[in-house]
């Protein structure tokens, strides 16, 4: 006999508000519908009402994990209509701190998918981590959750000592090349938990379009620093890691060589930061009429803003986000299909939602 | 990168020319909409979303697809004559959330499919959101 299971709106694991309705028989789920919409806060109805300075600054609280991701696609969609290029010096700054971001959104995660495991000390460990990777935030910006780098035409704080910026991160790629790395790739507790559930075929990934490491954990190898490089991406030298079996252990398998990843993206950007000008210092921009596209690969997958301006106008008409939530999250119906209950909230957590970006 | 080479031969007397503002624009669409969605499906092209807007002056709504083709971003503006346009859903899996946001946010019928509610709840008025005349 079949029996209808809500899990939410509140995560067992997330604390974010978000229902999946279960039709389960037995301990096994038949199918499965999700819910979303509970945070829904209209910010591209508001993007609306705000001037082009302050839109960068609401658009930065889109998401509290990601918000650097938002204002830097945001600002490259400005300026392909203000017509700027940022200097050199602002490209590679974008890029550390989106790295510097990846960093910590991966790391965070490591920690709520251990906890979800039960393994509470790595959690532990994963977030005393990511408190020292916002400490190399906040020497760079001032700022912890949304850091005010991104404007248009650059940045806005320069990184005056790259050398202690990169002893930072030399010290925090150690650490968490010894603690979260082993742990994710090789532990038997994490393969036993981890391995052959949640599968997403690269058959259902292609055809529901995921993104991000949810794509590349099905064997998709689509990663926009590499096929649309932006900002300085182009410059840097790193490998996209790919996996082929679709489950839980394959997107954690991805996310820790990231890990890797990023720290070597971070040396090279931090080693070859470029002299110059950190903006273009025009004080005012004039937009052209029409709509701008752009897309940055997030921690989560692509983020893509369309913006259109009117004539004349201090506001932006329209901005349109789809956000690497909004396009994985439907896979993960096919995700829980077949799964045991408990195993469930691990599912979900592994695409790495976040229902911030989702409902917006 | 010629986006030429690689878009499907149904699009190839077309030339979107190079990039431009972000992507490269077929401009008007081509083709319907339903058509477009299964030449694209043909070609591995990645769904990346809909973009909905007001155009000014009461020239109605218009619909952007964007997808995405081996790291080139394609967008097909459609101009709606109505309020609605036909669905791409049953061909095109990843459309289905979008198409619900956007018949919310902008009162637009995707002619063809059900809808369940996706940002609102049961019974909450759609196109408040994002449509200027029922703001």
């Amino acid at each position: 006999m079949s029996y209808k299971l809500p899990m939410g709106p509140y995560h067992p694991a997330l604390e974010e508000p978000y229902k999946l309705e279960m039709i389960c028989e037995g301990e096994t789920v038949c199918d499965a519908k999700l819910h979303i919409g509970f945070n829904f806060r209209g910010i591209e109805h508001l993007a609306e009402t705000r001037n082009y300075i302050q839109v960068i600054a609401l658009m930065e609280r889109v998401c509290g994990i990601c918000s650097n991701i938002h204002t830097l696609t945001l600002c490259q969609a400005m300026e392909k209509l203000a017509g700027q290029t940022p200097p050199p010096r602002a490209l590679y700054i974008r890029v550390i701190m989106a790295e510097l971001e990846r960093l910590h959104s991966h790391v965070l995660w490591a920690g709520i998918a251990a906890k979800l495991m039960g393994f509470k000390t790595m959690f532990m460990a994963c977030f005393g981590l990511r408190e020292k990777v916002m400490d190399v935030l906040q020497t760079i910006s001032g700022n912890r959750v949304n850091y005010s780098m991104n404007r248009i035409g650059g940045v806005n704080r320069d990184i005056p000592d790259p050398e202690s910026v990169l002893k930072m991160v030399e010290i925090l790629e150690r650490e968490i090349i010894d603690t979260i790395v082993p742990v994710f790739t090789s532990s038997g507790t994490v393969r036993s938990r981890c391995a052959h559930i949640g599968v997403l075929t690269h058959e259902k990934a292609v055809s529901c379009g995921v993104v991000g490491p949810t794509a590349r954990a099905s064997g998709l190898m689509q990663d926009l620093r590499k096929v649309a490089p932006y900002a300085a991406y182009a410059d840097m030298e790193f490998n996209v890691p790919v996996e082929t079996d679709g489950d839980v252990r394959a997107r954690l398998l991805v996310r820790a060589l990231e890990i890797i990843e990023s720290c070597r993206i971070l040396r090279q950007a931090l080693d070859k930061l470029p002299p110059g000008e950190i903006h273009t210092g025009d004080a005012k921009v004039v937009f052209m009429p029409g709509t701008a596209m752009s897309r940055v690969e997030a921690p989560r997958g692509e983020v893509f803003y369309s913006v259109s301006w009117k004539e004349n106008s201090r506001n932006p008409s329209r901005v349109h986000v789809r956000t690497p939530t909004f396009a994985n999250m439907p896979a993960v119906r096919w995700m829980v299909i077949g799964a045991r209950v408990a195993d469930t909230p691990l599912i979900q957590a592994s695409i790495d939602p976040c229902y911030s970006c989702t409902d917006r | 990168m010629n986006v030429s080479e690689t878009i499907p031969s149904t699009l190839q007397e077309l030339d979107p020319g190079p990039e431009r503002i972000g992507a490269h624009w077929f401009s008007p669409a081509p083709m319907s909409v339903r058509q477009l969605a299964q030449a694209m499906k043909n070609c591995s092209a990645r769904f990346v979303t809909i973009t909905a807007y007001q155009l000014p002056r009461d020239e109605g709504l218009c619909l952007e697809y964007v997808w995405d083709l081996d790291g080139a971003l394609l967008a097909f503006p459609f101009r709606l004559a109505a309020e609605s346009i036909e669905t791409i859903y049953d061909i095109c899996e990843a459309a289905d959330w979008i198409e619900r946001e956007v018949h919310e946010g902008f009162a637009i019928d995707f002619n063809g499919r059900a809808y369940e509610p996706l940002l609102l709840r049961e019974g909450d008025r759609i196109g408040v959101n994002l449509r200027e005349e029922v703001k």
